[in-house]
């Protein structure tokens, strides 16, 4: 059971000539909490539609438990999970629906009052989506992430735009299904997210890979305090470059 | 998922208002205006003529209104996106919406004609099988134009345009709201060679138990169907 849970080689990817994503490797390990970190238009969310076969790659390869998710796209979601950024539903739907709706789409889904119950939305089940705060929206779109019963969520800035509180809530629920031995990847652009969360992060800049790391190695090897700090003296030294 | 999505479908009142109630008007002033008139020279009454050419507003409207929009909005909201995310195909919600949008012309239709058979005695001279199986498929060469029309339109904009370009002149000036026989001869003219205009004569003449010159029209019919149908599925997008 050595297998990554998902290999990301020399991932390359150029929109009308500008490199958004530019020879970007690395590998996320079963069972961890992995960070992608980076400015907004670091190609955070690119590399996630890379590796979920949403957009073809230039050069290089990425893989999610040994697949192709282009290819093989029917075997990867069964056990992938997705959350993706600006996401919205349809109009008058309500929060059961879209759960009956997403779960249809899987062939064994989770049984979804509990979910909804275990992120304290079993309240809202008939409210519309429309009507949801930010905080609600976001947690039931982890709901629908996991609707598949999946072996490990993409969450992509799950937590922009939120207030302090919901945001917390919503890192109490991702720690809750880390220790349930799910594999997360996320994106986000807050270093105490990655810190309060990750086991290990990539931190990219326009498409390149500028450190990775245990939080702890990344902190060390920048000789900053703590993450952000490291974050911040990463990123400039870069443009001393 | 049908289930959820015709909810959600019924839920929006432009469906309610356009495709629903909006035959169902027309139809009521045309029969008490004009209902025992003869139209024209085309042997019908106003009355058998308006019900034929009103039993395809359902179509009209589902085709150029709700396919088109609801399609691209699922696009522009990035919920195909989403769905693409899962093992199932994001052709499911596609095939599902089409279905609402099927079984809300029918339910359209089927008000209609329980208000023609109950409050004005309409019978049908011609058989009704053949009568279900024309507008069918006028439905299906009709949606397939809106599928077409998703799939070209990159934005909510563009789409927005098309399909006003197209459901408005068709619906007035192809004979499903004004019965075509008040036109002047040139419109007329242009009247039966719009799609849904073909679809309506085919119908009338059905209606009245008259079989002939029909293999035109349900040729071109068939025809459009799978060009319209074979285009919007080889330009379809995700995104």
């Amino acid at each position: 059971m050595n297998e990554p849970a998902v290999m990301v080689q020399n991932l390359t990817k150029s929109f009308s000539g500008r490199r958004v994503v530019d020879g970007l490797s690395f590998q996320v390990q079963k069972g961890e909490v992995f960070a992608l970190l980076g400015h907004n238009g670091a190609g955070k969310s690119t590399t996630i539609d890379l590796i979920l076969g949403l957009k073809a790659p230039d050069e290089g390869s990425a893989s999610i438990w040994g697949m192709d998710a282009a290819r093989s796209r029917k075997q990867v979601f069964e056990r992938v999970g997705v959350q993706l950024q600006n996401t919205q539903y349809q109009p008058n739907i309500t929060v059961e629906e879209a759960c009956i709706e997403y779960a249809s789409l899987y062939a064994a889904p989770e049984n979804y009052p509990r979910l909804l119950k275990q992120f304290g939305l079993d309240a809202l089940k008939k409210s519309f989506v429309s009507k949801l705060s930010g905080g609600e929206r976001q947690k039931l779109s982890v709901v629908l992430a996991l609707l598949g019963n999946p072996d490990i969520v993409f969450l992509d800035e799950l937590t922009t735009g939120l207030d302090v509180v919901a945001r917390r809530e919503v890192w109490r629920t991702l720690k809750q299904l880390k220790e349930q031995g799910l594999t997360i990847f996320l994106t986000t652009h807050y270093m105490e997210e990655a810190e309060a969360l990750c086991d290990r992060a990539c931190i990219i800049k326009s498409g390149k890979k500028v450190a990775e790391g245990t939080v702890n190695e990344v902190i060390a090897a920048s000789g900053q305090k703590n993450l952000e700090d490291a974050y911040l003296y990463l990123m400039g030294e870069e443009e001393l470059l | 998922m049908y289930r959820v999505e015709q909810n959600i479908f019924f839920r929006s009142p432009d469906v309610i208002l356009f495709c629903l109630s909006m035959p169902l008007v027309v139809f009521l002033l045309i029969a008490m205006i004009a209902g025992g008139k003869d139209a024209a020279d085309s042997g019908l009454t106003y009355l058998q003529s308006s019900y034929v050419a009103l039993s395809t507003v359902g179509i009209c409207c589902s085709a150029f209104m709700s396919i088109p929009i609801t399609i691209v909005e699922l696009r522009s909201q990035g919920i195909l996106r989403r769905m693409y995310c899962s093992p199932c195909s994001p052709a499911r919600l596609l095939f599902c919406d089409t279905l609402c949008s099927g079984v809300m012309s029918a339910c359209s239709t089927l008000i209609l004609t329980i208000a023609a058979v109950v409050f004005f005695g309409y019978r049908m001279q011609g058989n009704v099988l053949v009568y279900i199986a024309l507008w069918l498929l006028t439905m299906i060469s009709m949606f397939s134009i809106g599928l077409m029309v998703a799939s070209l339109c990159r934005t909510t904009k563009s789409m927005n345009v098309a399909t006003s370009l197209l459901y408005f002149p068709m619906l007035l000036f192809s004979g499903a709201t004004i019965p075509s026989e008040v036109f002047p001869a040139t419109l007329r003219a242009v009247a039966e060679w719009m799609p849904l205009g073909m679809g309506i004569r085919l119908l009338k003449s059905v209606s009245m138990g008259c079989y002939d010159h029909m293999v035109m029209p349900v040729a071109a019919l068939t025809a459009m169907a799978v060009v319209c149908g074979a285009m919007a599925v080889k330009t379809f997008r995700w995104e």
